[in-house]
């Protein structure tokens, strides 16, 4: 059984940072009693500890604390920071011990772990940004110098002869050692006249050499590992929440009296959240943190303040969303958007309008792209602790920080007085940033006070009260050159609030077409958006990379060839290297039965229209699509252009991942819309590819890297290639051309 | 009402509504978080234990047909994380964020104890659980070397 975890009354005690010289010894025996030292809490420093930054901290026994600022989501994040301590400090690798960093000590010491990435510093984006390997590495290399010059002021010898290797201190030639943690209490006093530099990559033999898997996954595979859902407090109790069925409705009134006598039933609470503060220094701005209201039942057991809940008449007052009937309604809002001219110019190059003129060859097609939801398995949940010195939250978040700061300000303290929990997260895809979910835990936590207040929202409301994928439409209208490549485009972009152009205005297209208009326009619905796997980027590139196959039929071209031919002229080799690497891999074009096809795609996250950026991931797709229109998936191969990696596995293993979330999204999901509500709520109506729908290996390939100075995301990437790969390749087989998602609700029968 | 239940080998007497899920007497009233709440309604599989050796979702199953029954969670698929397939999902990377993979290793264990084994049809029908990270093809490479691991430890 799970140890179940204190509250920690203590605080970190700090007195300076190890880069200035001077240094603290932990102080307290005091902590939480965890079950393994990789569990999420904060604690204080291990008694006879030394702190030697607050990233990194070394315990008497050898352990090696590394303070992780970013949540981990499943994307190894905090094995991702391990190595690069592991790198530098010569330790062993089962001592490393990787905890949370404190946003609460972040904020009383102005930002010592913020100030390192601004506002996504406690996110759990990219693990291998260039500042946080470079924090770690210089922390890393300092404490193994002091370490060295410790033991080489004890032995009296030259601390250059000494090596750190698995966590002892070698002096070779007088065949003495010790262990880090007997060099502690010297190590204290040493003041180094430089600070080391961190190795050049060259000498590196951990990272990009060895690919250790997700530090987590022992606690994992035995039930152990603590999610936001699995906290257990003292005196804890439970509730469960529903908020506005039309987002941005207003609760009218609830009957409570026969819901207040039901079994274990302890309060039935109004969910009205304050406002956002739009002044406190956030790392984001506080208007992404609104929440909507609602009616919270708290009980003494989960399952009572659920069967509370839905015994609980409420009256509720839609607001303008309820004049959204139906989901043809919002579609064809967003395709009539398209259809007209002007609107917020996103790119303009040449003469786009000249570049038709007595053009013949012309291409044009509409895309659409529906509402999304993240549906991360573990469902929207927190808890917090309300009392009148401060307040503990316990939160899946992806932005702790961010949380913490709408913690307080729900909460109405000082965000001094918020100490922020972060456990593991049962998957982010975006949905858990901006902390709406944190105020509403702390919303209904704040009306009963003194006591853990676990807040839970079932499935279904966690899919009604989503943060979605704006949907989206776009027109885009290409003319030819001679050599079949496009030398105009003029396209048109439409979606509802929160939609974004990332993926079509900023990526290689706008490089290898001379003559560009791309305008957009917001549709104002209601439904709350936010970002989901590359904020716009995957539904961009789906609309783009259908679009560019068309082109190619139109030209009579090979798909693939054409891309090659098209994106050779972008000053980025990595998209032709990709292209060739999954044209060499997958076997592309070999001739194939009827209802078989080839397609592909490539596209890149992250280069907001620079070259030698973001990532680039070609995929190549081949399916079959049986006479009575059922579709399979025969094989996908990969190839993606990071510039460089740090660890071959966790890559595979993202790639992977996304490529199955990309193709969920492009054959299943569609979130649906009547009278103002999302109609869908649970994995029966908003279906999810499970082992049989997927092809039995994924193969992905390294041969697209550039080398190229940069170790970019490698998560949101392959979620943008995937789908039009798929969509290209049923036009190749039963030349039926999809422009809009999701695959399932197409009629695919052929013959 | 008052039920007793045998889990992971213990006994308990827990105090509840008969019709309460078993899957949430497992979560609030006894403590073992490591089987996971993710869809209710028996479809994601997050929620897997075994009852009697059986693989059940444990959201759909409620206490009163619990009553008396040997039941195993994660917490009791082996004693020190020693199961072929816990060593192999360690040692494959195979999670990501982990929330589903208690249902996963709890619908695999029982796969393999049926069918020592198992093709590829199996375990598409056995082991249909959801996961969003899109652990699947790693899921389904462990589950085929723990069987073949499990195999020569069998004939050695």
């Amino acid at each position: 059984m799970n140890a179940q975890p204190k509250v920690t009354r203590r605080e970190f005690v700090v007195t300076a940072l190890a880069t200035t010289g001077a240094l603290i010894i932990g102080l307290s025996e005091e902590g939480v009693a965890a079950q393994a030292q990789i569990t999420p809490w904060d604690k204080t420093n291990p008694a006879g500890s030394l702190e030697f930054s607050p990233w990194l901290c070394i315990e008497p026994d050898d352990t090696v604390l590394v303070r992780v600022t970013t949540p981990e989501i499943g994307n190894g994040v905090m094995t991702q920071a391990c190595a690069f301590v592991m790198e530098e400090l010569g330790c062993s690798w089962d001592k490393i011990k990787p905890e949370f960093a404190s946003t609460n000590r972040d904020y009383l010491n102005n930002g010592i772990y913020s100030q390192v990435q601004g506002n996504i510093s406690y996110f759990a984006g990219r693990s291998t940004a260039e500042n946080r390997m470079d924090t770690y590495m210089k922390v890393a290399a300092s404490a193994r110098e002091r370490l060295k010059l410790a033991a080489a002021e004890q032995w009296g010898v030259k601390s250059e002869d000494i090596a750190a290797e698995e966590g002892r201190l070698i002096h070779a030639a007088s065949k003495r050692s010790m262990r880090f943690g007997e060099a502690l209490s010297r190590a204290a006093r040493v003041r180094l006249e430089h600070e080391p530099r961190p190795k050049d990559r060259s000498q590196w033999t951990f990272l990009g050499k060895k690919s250790p898997g997700k530090v987590q996954i022992p606690l994992i595979v035995n039930g152990s590992a603590i999610y936001g859902m699995d906290v257990r407090l003292p005196d804890m109790v439970y509730a469960a929440v529903k908020l506005a069925p039309v987002h941005g409705g207003q609760l009218q009134s609830f009957d409570a009296d026969r819901v207040k006598k039901m079994p274990g039933v302890l309060a039935v609470v109004a969910v009205k959240p304050n406002e956002p503060n739009a002044s406190l220094k956030s790392p984001f701005p506080m208007g992404f943190s609104q929440a909507g209201q609602g009616v919270a039942v708290i009980a003494e057991h989960y399952w009572q303040a659920r069967t509370g809940l839905e015994a609980l008449h409420v009256e509720w007052n839609d607001g303008p969303g309820g004049r959204w009937k139906s989901t043809a309604q919002v579609n064809q809002a967003l395709l009539q958007a398209t259809q007209r001219t002007g609107g917020k110019p996103e790119k303009l190059l040449g003469d786009a309008q000249g570049a038709f003129k007595g053009n013949s060859r012309i291409v044009e097609a509409t895309y659409h792209t529906p509402y999304c939801e993240h549906a991360a398995m573990e469902p929207l949940n927190g808890t917090a602790l309300v009392t009148p010195d401060r307040v503990d939250v316990w939160h899946p978040s992806q932005h702790s920080q961010m949380g913490s700061f709408v913690a307080a300000d729900e909460a109405g303290v000082s965000p001094e007085k918020v100490f922020f929990h972060q456990p593991y997260v049962g998957g982010g895809f975006g949905r858990r940033i901006f902390g709406n979910d944190v105020r509403t835990v702390v919303a209904v936590a704040k009306q009963f006070p003194g006591r853990p207040v676990h807040v839970i929202w079932s499935r279904e409301e966690t899919t009604r009260q989503g943060r979605y994928r704006a949907a989206m439409a776009l027109k885009a209208k290409a003319c030819l050159g001679t050599d079949g490549l496009p030398v105009g485009l003029i396209a048109r972009a439409s979606g509802g609030p929160g939609f974004s152009v990332a993926g079509l205005a900023d990526t290689a297209l706008m490089g290898v077409i001379p003559n560009i208009e791309v305008y957009s326009e917001v549709v104002p619905l209601h439904i709350l958006t936010g970002p989901y796997r590359g904020p716009g980027y995957n539904s961009n590139a789906f609309m783009v990379e259908t679009f560019i196959d068309e082109c190619a039929h139109a030209a009579g071209r090979d798909p693939l060839e054409y891309r090659i031919k098209l994106y050779g002229k972008w000053p980025d080799t990595g998209w032709v290297k990709c292209l060739e690497e999954v044209r060499k891999k997958s076997g592309w074009g070999a001739p194939l039965p009827k209802g078989q096809g080839w397609g592909v795609g490539v596209a890149n996250w992250g280069m907001r229209g620079k070259a030698d950026a973001g990532t680039t991931v070609a995929t190549v797709a081949k399916v079959e699509v049986s006479r009575d229109g059922v579709l399979k998936i025969l094989q996908l191969d990969i190839a993606f252009d990071t510039g460089r990696i740090m660890n071959a596995d966790a890559v595979r293993v993202e790639l992977e991942g996304g490529t199955i979330f990309g193709l969920n999204m492009t054959l299943n999901e569609e979130l649906t819309i009547r009278n103002g509500q999302i109609v869908e709520g649970n994995f029966d109506t908003y279906p999810m590819l499970r082992t049989a729908d997927v092809p039995r290996s994924i193969g992905v390939h390294f041969g697209g890297l550039t080398d190229n100075p940069r170790y970019n995301e490698i998560g949101e990437p392959p979620a943008g290639s995937v789908g039009p790969a798929v969509g290209n390749a049923i036009f190749a087989a039963i030349g039926k051309r999809l422009r809009a998602t999701p695959f399932r609700k197409e009629d695919l029968r052929w013959g | 009402m008052s039920v007793f239940l045998e889990i992971n080998g213990t006994a308990h007497q827990v105090e509840a509504d008969p019709s309460t899920p078993l899957l949430w007497v497992l979560r609030d009233y006894i403590g073992l978080t490591g089987t996971k709440y993710g869809c209710g309604i028996a479809q994601c599989g997050a929620c897997t234990v075994h009852i009697e050796g059986h693989p059940i979702r444990s959201c759909q199953y409620p206490l009163s047909s619990a009553a008396g029954q040997k039941i195993t969670t994660i917490e009791g698929l082996s004693p020190d994380s020693t199961h072929p397939l816990q060593k192999i999902w360690v040692d494959m990377n195979v999670p990501q964020c982990g929330y589903c993979q208690s249902g996963m290793l709890m619908a695999a264990a029982a796969l393999l104890k049926q069918k020592p084994k198992p093709t590829d049809e199996d375990i598409d029908r056995y082991v249909n659980n959801i996961c969003r990270c899109g652990t699947y093809p790693r899921v389904r490479a462990a589950i085929h070397r723990a069987a073949r691991l499990t195999n020569e430890e069998s004939q050695s």
